[in-house]
């Protein structure tokens, strides 16, 4: 365990699916050789298949204090990305149209928008997922090299790329599947929450280009911070998969809003849009109080009262969605 | 480590027990069962000639036999693996003040790609990027293990990559990543040196050929060999090996 925690915080309930975060980080971390079929932070389509493919149902974490096994994903699991043949068709004009090669079959996000029926009616959401630097890593603990750490400062999980062989038991034993291989480096890489940024006092940079103001950043173990207050004291936010093991430090605000059509005055665990059972798949059966929590807070804001958390969640500017200390400041939290 | 692997220690700790009596005494091999002697032949030939796995002067080099093992799984998270390597021919000559290791064993599955060669010009200046193909694929590789230091003159070093007492060179291939030189004292300690090495490979009729070029070697020098076999998930410590073997 480290001395501090950052961690961050999304609101599912304000995710467009717009993927701004996605080509934000795919732009500054993953636009190098061996890297394009990464996205350290990516957005699917829930339910759905997920990126890579079925991540949910390929093991890993831990069990009972011990690593679970776990499978590596394959590339078209992934989803193999494609080319066009621009410098053909545009530059030496065939007059074809630009087409991408090799004809593509799947692909990451190949299932967007396509959800699952509830009764007659369909419903999705976004699920954007990063590393989530987990408090008990089984990545880190799974590598034979201990090329991976937990920064003792900030709780950040990063690969040391000299210390690295490429041997991918952590891709197996991360249940996150949060873990990529580059064939051209021979080493993994993983979504290093923008430390650079942080140490610059910038936040993330899939939160900073986030159109809809859906990620919160702090230090966890920091009062001020708008994690501690969603996570540890209004307790609406929720790990993915809490019974894998590893404590994740990335937390969701379950989607619940809006309301089901034609439900008027119903509550929306009586008669709620997205299957509760799928929730409690993905976030454990907290999520059901964490529900009746935000539906009180609703209530409070629809009888004129003020809601605190409703206000958090809001999120009007960045001082009130990020509190990034600065290093020196960092050390001088309590614990 | 789990119980498998405590076996495992013990056992090797028993094997290379029993090695000091041959290596404090390097002049003495002829006491060891032939099984364990690898003889080193002189050869009028180049380097460039020996490198090559079909060289005829390898043709004429006897073989010696030497029984792989699998390592047992690492981690309890391990897959199961079956010995589907059970050896590997070990020829060595003497040329050119070097000591020339030629491998062959029988694979079923060649598990290597061309991987792309990095372009000098820097990515972000580049439209096109190199692609990663296969996250999940582990290459076919071959190792030759001996002591680092004074080689031929003090006891055998721990087979698992040596011991702090028995630092170990090792001179890796691997079929997509071609040669390094790597050094250990112990599990876990494993670095490139960031050195390579002349090395030469052939795939035919289900079988690698592979040459190794190795520095000279004193008689007495203990050898260790390892083979990983891509298509079984070999890499790092999952792999065949064999027990120290003396060079004549």
């Amino acid at each position: 365990m480290s001395r501090h925690q950052y961690a961050m915080v999304m609101d599912l309930n304000k995710c467009l699916g717009c993927q701004t975060c996605t080509i934000a980080c795919k732009k500054l971390w993953t636009d190098r050789d061996g890297t394009d079929y990464m996205y350290w932070n990516n957005v699917e389509t829930r339910p759905g298949l997920g990126y890579p493919r079925q991540w949910d149902r390929n093991g890993g974490g831990w069990k009972d204090g011990e690593l679970q096994p776990g499978r590596l994903p394959t590339l078209d699991d992934y989803g193999a990305p494609w080319e066009y043949d621009y410098e053909q068709r545009l530059y030496e004009g065939s007059g074809k149209p630009v087409m991408p090669s090799p004809d593509p079959q799947s692909g990451c996000n190949w299932d967007e928008d396509v959800g699952a029926l509830n009764g007659d009616d369909n419903f999705y959401f976004y699920l954007p997922r990063i590393c989530n630097h987990c408090t008990y890593p089984a990545c880190l603990a799974a590598c034979p090299r201990q090329a991976i750490y937990k920064r003792e400062e900030d709780g950040i999980v990063l690969i040391d790329q000299e210390r690295c062989q490429g041997y991918r038991y952590c891709i197996a034993a991360c249940p996150y599947k949060k873990i990529y291989f580059n064939e051209i480096t021979g080493k993994s890489e993983k979504c290093i929450f923008c430390y650079p940024r942080l140490e610059k006092g910038e936040v993330n940079a899939c939160a900073a280009q986030c159109p809809g103001r859906l990620r919160f950043v702090g230090i966890l173990d920091d009062p001020e911070s708008p994690v501690h207050k969603l996570v540890l004291v209004y307790r609406v936010a929720l790990p993915l998969f809490p019974e894998k093991g590893t404590q994740p430090n990335v937390f969701y605000v379950p989607p619940f809003n809006p309301p089901r059509r034609g439900n008027y005055g119903k509550s929306i665990l009586e008669d709620p849009r997205l299957p509760l059972d799928y929730l409690v798949y993905l976030f454990g059966p907290e999520v059901k109080d964490v529900i009746r929590r935000l539906e009180a807070e609703l209530v409070r804001a629809q009888n004129g009262e003020r809601s605190e958390v409703l206000q958090l969640l809001i999120g009007r500017d960045a001082a009130t969605r990020y509190r990034i200390p600065a290093r020196e400041q960092l050390v001088q939290i309590k614990t | 480590m789990n119980q498998r692997g405590q076996l495992l220690t013990v056992l090797l700790l028993l094997m290379t027990s029993a090695a000091p009596a041959f290596s404090q005494q390097p002049a003495h091999t002829a006491a060891l069962p032939q099984h364990l002697r690898l003889r080193a032949n002189f050869s009028p030939q180049s380097a460039e000639v020996l490198l090559d796995p079909a060289a005829p002067a390898w043709q004429s080099t006897p073989a010696q036999r030497i029984a792989l093992h699998r390592t047992p799984p690492l981690y309890d998270t391990d897959p199961p693996a079956s010995l589907e390597i059970s050896f590997v021919e070990v020829r060595t000559l003497r040329a050119a003040g070097k000591l020339f290791v030629h491998l062959s064993w029988r694979d079923a599955s060649a598990d290597y790609v061309e991987l792309p060669a990095v372009p000098d010009t820097p990515p972000e200046q580049r439209f096109l990027k190199e692609h990663t193909l296969g996250p999940e694929r582990f290459f076919d590789a071959a190792a030759v293990m001996f002591p680092k230091d004074a080689p031929g003159g003090v006891v055998s070093p721990s087979l698992q990559m040596g011991d702090a007492q028995g630092p170990v060179s090792m001179y890796y291939w691997n079929a997509a990543r071609g040669a390094m030189r790597m050094e250990a004292a112990g599990r876990g300690t494993t670095r490139r040196t960031g050195d390579s090495f002349s090395a030469r490979a052939v795939y035919a009729s289900g079988t690698w050929q592979v040459v190794l070029e190795l520095p000279e070697l004193p008689p007495a020098t203990p050898l260790a060999f390892a083979i990983w076999n891509g298509s079984q998930l070999d890499r790092d410590g999952r792999k065949y090996f064999s027990v120290w073997h003396w060079l004549e």
